[in-house]
């Protein structure tokens, strides 16, 4: 049951001159979802990007599935089965809903109309828009429709960057709802700054500081913690 | 990006010794050649504090040359030929260049860089055609000959008149890099964002940058005219432009004694190679040469010339101190 | 009255073949943030293997897409030898195309001399319909049908084929693509191709329209193509169509009334666009 699924070994990550990520490890085991915690440019947006292969590692190793997939390009670790939600959706504006759904399906057979179908389920507001462009979708609609598309594909991992971010409350408790379901077929990395949503969905954490991991351990941990929470992440 | 001094003083050194040519030689054409070199190595200069230090991908130089050209073929020939007319002719093709230079900058340097390459182009062409259409003024692509000042008439004289300026320009750029102005300008080749994000409006700067090259470009075409004592519309063909940019570049960006290699070099080769057209005609397409050679550079050498020999020099140098160094001290490093 | 017709054709088959070259560039640079300077050359040697090719085999039909294999041929070498080194650099970019131009240009003067080469179009297409008091020319007919299927095929293929949407997509953000797991390089080699031979395409039909060819007309239209490109919005291709006929009639109308005044119009319409709205009428840049 504890298969490690991703493992970020010591990666050292540049964005030009600027060092960003130093000596970032961490493991990812099937079925679970990790949650990456820490300050507003602490690295965690890049610790995804890294694995992406958006902006890749300098030094170090990543695996997914047993298999080196730092190095490789993009589209690539894409289809070994990750899935990528990024910080600002990464929504194509004038593409209408339908269409940013088809783009990341790669057979239009009945295979993937059928799991199109079962996603949307997960979504029905999707379905609702479908013919609207994705410009115009609300910010929750978008975050909806943008980890639709990162799992229309049945990618075994998920990695999500701050879905809450500049959602209504009760639009946070929709996707946390979402993602809840998501977990029960599917792996998961969490990139958050809400702490309310990441302890409810969060199994295991580890917190970035300065590009850094200063802190790991169990959600259950953080939650009695407080001292933690208040040094990482300026809960009081 | 530091010049040592060594090299301050190893380009006085070859000004000084290239005074004695016209000592040593009687041939004007091989005068005529180096002074066309000297003024070709301003206007490329000009292009490299554009290109190389503030890094702005300009298309339309050729029209600041183009403007110093008719500005002083134009007084030369409607006014009078002294040297009084000479200055004011500079004079005015100086400030009708910074006249243009900034309009052209605020509305166009805000946009990105293949936009300003784009329109530097456009604008450029406009004023050829401009200059082409106005006959009356311009004479069209016909052209024009006029006399210039005594003075000037002496090929020996304006060929150390050229050389000194030359060299004067070199050393007053280099101090202008070399000012916290300059600094920023390189700084906005490194990361623009970055510069804003500190405080400094970049517009204003590499207006700045565009001014002070389109200047010096103006002095080099007012120069260029006094040569050949005749002028017509080539002075603000696209081709003006690809000189400056082929000196630039194979000679070593970045380096401002890179555009004076660079120019003496296409001059020599360009003498060269069409002496050589005789020979066999597929040399008159010289220019083919360098376009290739351009393109190779860009790729595998973009640091030019200059550059290469300066990564040459700087890997014989930490070579030596590896050999210098024992081992336990670069542990303890 | 009639005047006013024949400039308005006119008008619309110039922009039509401005169309053709912008049209590519456009896309390129949309999607790839690519600016191919060398993309006039392009033009011009499509102009140069039509005349060729028509002069060789007496086919007006088949010199035309001899001039677009050209231009299939040219565009891969110069994606993968050219922009593929330096991609992301944008300095380098302008540079290299630029360098690539001059190559171009100058190798034209190689292989068939530095004078103009003169073009004529072949008997079904020359000479002209009269209607009422109107005279419509064949030829220019010919240029709007052909640009008009261009467009029509184009337009297509990018809405309702799966590599259109690619492409739309990546217009708007390229990584998102990526991640969806499309490798979008090669896209870009398809793209880049396509465009270029729609440039040689454009300029194959250019010969018999003015007569003669000449080496330079690479970068004079090129320059028509950029403004084409900063008035329609860099990335769209409908943009490109609208700015192109509205630079072509610009060009018509003034070049009859007032010849001097039409590349300065046209310039001064695109410093109007980059001044109230630098994104172009019509963009689509996510």
């Amino acid at each position: 049951m504890m298969k490690t699924l991703l493992k970020v070994d010591s990666i050292e990550t540049y964005i030009g001159h600027y060092h960003i990520l130093h000596d970032i490890s961490f493991e990812v085991h099937q079925s679970e979802v990790v949650v990456l915690l820490g300050r507003n440019g602490a690295g965690k947006t890049t610790t995804l990007r890294s694995i992406m292969g958006l902006n890749p590692p300098s030094s170090g190793a990543i695996t997914f599935k047993d298999q080196n997939i730092h190095g490789l390009p993009t589209y690539k670790i894409a289809n070994l089965g990750i899935g990528y939600v990024p910080e600002d959706q990464g929504i194509f504006n004038y593409l209408t809903v339908e269409e940013n759904m088809r783009v990341a399906m790669k057979k239009q057979d009945a295979a993937h109309e059928e799991r199109l179908e079962w996603v949307l389920g997960l979504f029905p507001d999707l379905k609702k828009f479908w013919k609207k462009e994705g410009g115009h979708l609300s910010g929750g609609q978008k975050q909806m429709l943008s980890i639709a598309r990162a799992y229309v594909n049945e990618n075994e991992l998920l990695l999500i960057d701050e879905p809450s971010k500049g959602l209504a409350p009760i639009i946070v408790e929709k996707v946390m709802e979402s993602i809840l379901e998501m977990k029960k077929t599917t792996t998961i990395v969490l990139v958050e700054q809400n702490f309310m949503m990441a302890s409810r969905i969060g199994d295991r954490f580890y917190i970035i500081d300065d590009g850094k991991i200063a802190f790991s351990g169990s959600m259950k941990q953080l939650n009695e913690d407080d001292q933690l929470k208040k040094k990482y992440l300026g809960i009081a | 990006m530091k010049i040592k001094n060594i090299s301050n003083w190893s380009i006085l050194l070859v000004g000084v010794l290239l005074c004695f040519v016209p000592f040593v030689t009687n041939e004007t054409g091989l005068l005529i050649m180096m002074t066309n070199i000297f003024i070709f190595a301003i206007f490329a200069m000009s292009y490299d504090l554009l290109l190389g230090f503030t890094g702005i991908v300009s298309f339309g130089h050729a029209m600041f040359f183009g403007l110093g050209a008719y500005s002083t073929a134009i007084f030369m020939k409607r006014v009078e030929p002294t040297m009084e007319w000479f200055f004011i002719s500079v004079l005015v093709g100086i400030v009708l260049s910074l006249i243009v230079s900034i309009i052209v900058g605020v509305l166009t340097l805000r946009l990105k860089s293949h936009f300003y390459a784009m329109l530097t182009l456009a604008v450029a062409s406009l004023f050829l055609v401009v200059a082409e259409k106005w006959r009356h003024l311009t004479v069209g692509n016909d052209g024009f000959t006029f006399r210039v000042p005594d003075v000037l008439k002496d090929r020996p004289t304006f060929y150390i008149i050229c050389l000194v300026l030359m060299i004067g320009i070199f050393f007053l750029l280099k101090r202008f890099i070399n000012s916290p102005l300059g600094r920023v300008l390189m700084a906005i080749r490194e990361n623009e964002n970055r510069v804003e994000s500190l405080g400094f409006v970049p517009l204003y700067y590499k207006v700045t940058a565009t001014v002070v090259a389109g200047v010096t470009a103006s002095l080099a075409g007012s120069l260029f005219t006094v040569v050949l004592r005749y002028i017509n519309t080539s002075v603000f063909t696209m081709d003006i432009t690809l000189n400056a940019l082929l000196m630039t570049i194979i000679g070593g960006v970045g380096t401002l004694i890179g555009p004076m290699i660079g120019a003496g070099l296409i001059e020599f080769a360009q003498e060269w190679i069409t002496e050589l057209a005789d020979v066999h005609p597929i040399f008159e397409r010289w220019i083919i040469f360098f376009g290739i050679l351009y393109i190779l550079a860009v790729i595998f050498f973009p640091t030019g010339i200059v550059g290469t020999v300066n990564k040459w020099i700087a890997k014989a140098k930490s070579k030596r101190i590896e050999k210098l160094t024992p081992k336990d001290e670069k542990m303890a490093g | 009255m009639e005047q006013i017709i024949n400039l308005l054709i006119n008008g619309i088959s110039t922009g039509m073949l401005i169309f053709l070259l912008a049209a590519g560039l456009t896309l390129i640079f949309g999607l790839m943030d690519v600016l191919n300077f060398a993309h006039g050359g392009f033009f011009a040697w499509g102009a140069y293997c039509g005349v060729w090719f028509y002069s060789v085999t007496g086919s007006f039909m088949l010199s035309i897409v001899f001039a677009m294999a050209v231009g299939l041929i040219l565009g891969a070498f110069t994606e993968k030898v050219i922009i593929k080194p330096v991609y992301g650099n944008h300095i380098m970019q302008i540079l290299i195309t630029l360098g690539l131009m001059l190559v171009l240009t100058e190798m034209l003067k190689v292989f068939w001399g530095p004078n103009q080469l003169s073009s004529t179009a072949p008997e079904y297409l020359s000479g002209s319909w009269q209607i009422g008091n109107v005279i419509i020319i064949k030829y220019r007919a010919f240029i709007i049908f052909v640009g008009l299927l261009v467009f029509g095929i184009v337009q297509f293929i990018l809405k309702k084929t799966r590599i259109g949407l690619i492409v739309r997509a990546g217009v708007m953000n390229k990584e998102m693509v990526q991640a969806l797991g499309i490798n979008i390089k090669r896209v870009f080699m398809y793209v880049f191709m396509v465009g270029s031979a729609m440039a040689a395409l454009g300029g194959a039909m250019l010969g018999p329209y003015t007569g003669s060819i000449y080496a330079e007309m690479g970068l004079e239209f090129a320059i028509l193509a950029f403004i084409v490109v900063v008035i329609g919005g860099m990335g769209s291709f409908t943009g490109s169509l609208f700015a192109a006929l509205l630079v072509g009639l610009n060009q018509s109308f003034l070049a009859y009334y007032f010849s001097e005044l039409s590349l300065a119009a046209n310039m001064l319409l695109m410093l109007v666009v980059l001044i109230f709205r630098p994104q172009g009428l019509f963009s689509v840049r996510g």
